[in-house]
């Protein structure tokens, strides 16, 4: 019985969707997270270039740009991954869909990869928010910030 | 009942920042408030449900509302809707 059974067995758990520094959502440069305008969450300053899903569920959005992607978890926890600010202007370029809205995902599961130089090369901040949408259901959605995680790490705790 | 129509004139359509806008303008209201595009209806009041409509420059929005403040927010979302997106 491995940490990740016990994990996933927990069922209010987020793990980290890549490797990288675990900042608090109130430090991204973009009032639409930090105002917490979507909900609460979380961002990391990635260090890996590819996002895998944070828990087992399902895709309930890929973005056609592949700069985002929204999922539900088999608990009911809606979560949007937004890599980078600004990111939709990109119109997909240098973004690669993994994994098609619908799709039932397993945690880890790949679901966009995104160079990272390339994006940063043009002036975006990479600074990836993750967005609990349906915050309201869940009296606390925490985070230890201050740390680096990897792809798979305990990233967010939600209690009802 | 009361029912709106926008069509999408922002080159990135409703991404993040006007969806999550979108869902607080709607949120101070307490009438049901419904928002349809391309054949698929959800609730303007999750940004999940708003998000997955992607919609693109060029769609028409339709919102439908439905309760005692549907005019105050039929304005308010017509307002922001025209301003926003």
């Amino acid at each position: 019985m491995g940490i990740f059974d016990k994990l996933r067995r927990s069922g209010l758990t987020v793990l980290a969707p890549l490797d990288g520094e675990v900042v608090p959502i109130s430090q991204v440069p973009d009032p639409t997270f930090s105002e917490e305008l979507l909900g609460k969450g979380v961002a990391i300053k990635p260090a890996s270039s590819r996002v895998c899903a944070p828990f087992d569920g399902t895709v309930s959005m890929m973005f056609a740009t592949g700069h985002a992607v929204s999922l539900v978890s088999s608990s009911g926890i809606e979560l949007l991954i937004h890599i980078g600010l600004e990111t939709v202007s990109l119109k997909g370029r240098h973004f690669t869909i993994l994994a098609n809205s619908g799709d039932q995902v397993r945690a880890g599961q790949p679901l966009i990869l995104f160079e990272r130089e390339a994006i940063a090369a043009e002036g975006f901040n990479l600074i990836t928010p993750l967005v609990v949408c349906n915050s309201g259901d869940y009296a606390q959605v925490e985070a230890k910030t201050g740390r680096t995680v990897h792809t798979g790490d305990p990233l967010l705790e939600l209690s009802r | 009942m009361k029912q709106i129509q926008h069509r999408i004139a922002d080159e990135q359509g409703l991404h993040a920042r006007p969806a999550g806008q979108l869902v607080q303008a709607a949120a101070k209201f307490t009438c049901d408030i419904r928002m349809e595009a391309g054949g698929r209806q959800v609730d303007a009041k999750r940004v999940l449900g708003v998000m997955q409509l992607g919609a693109a420059k060029g769609t028409l929005l339709t919102l439908t509302f439905d309760g005692p403040d549907e005019a105050e927010a039929a304005e308010a979302l017509q307002t922001f809707l025209s301003q926003a997106l």
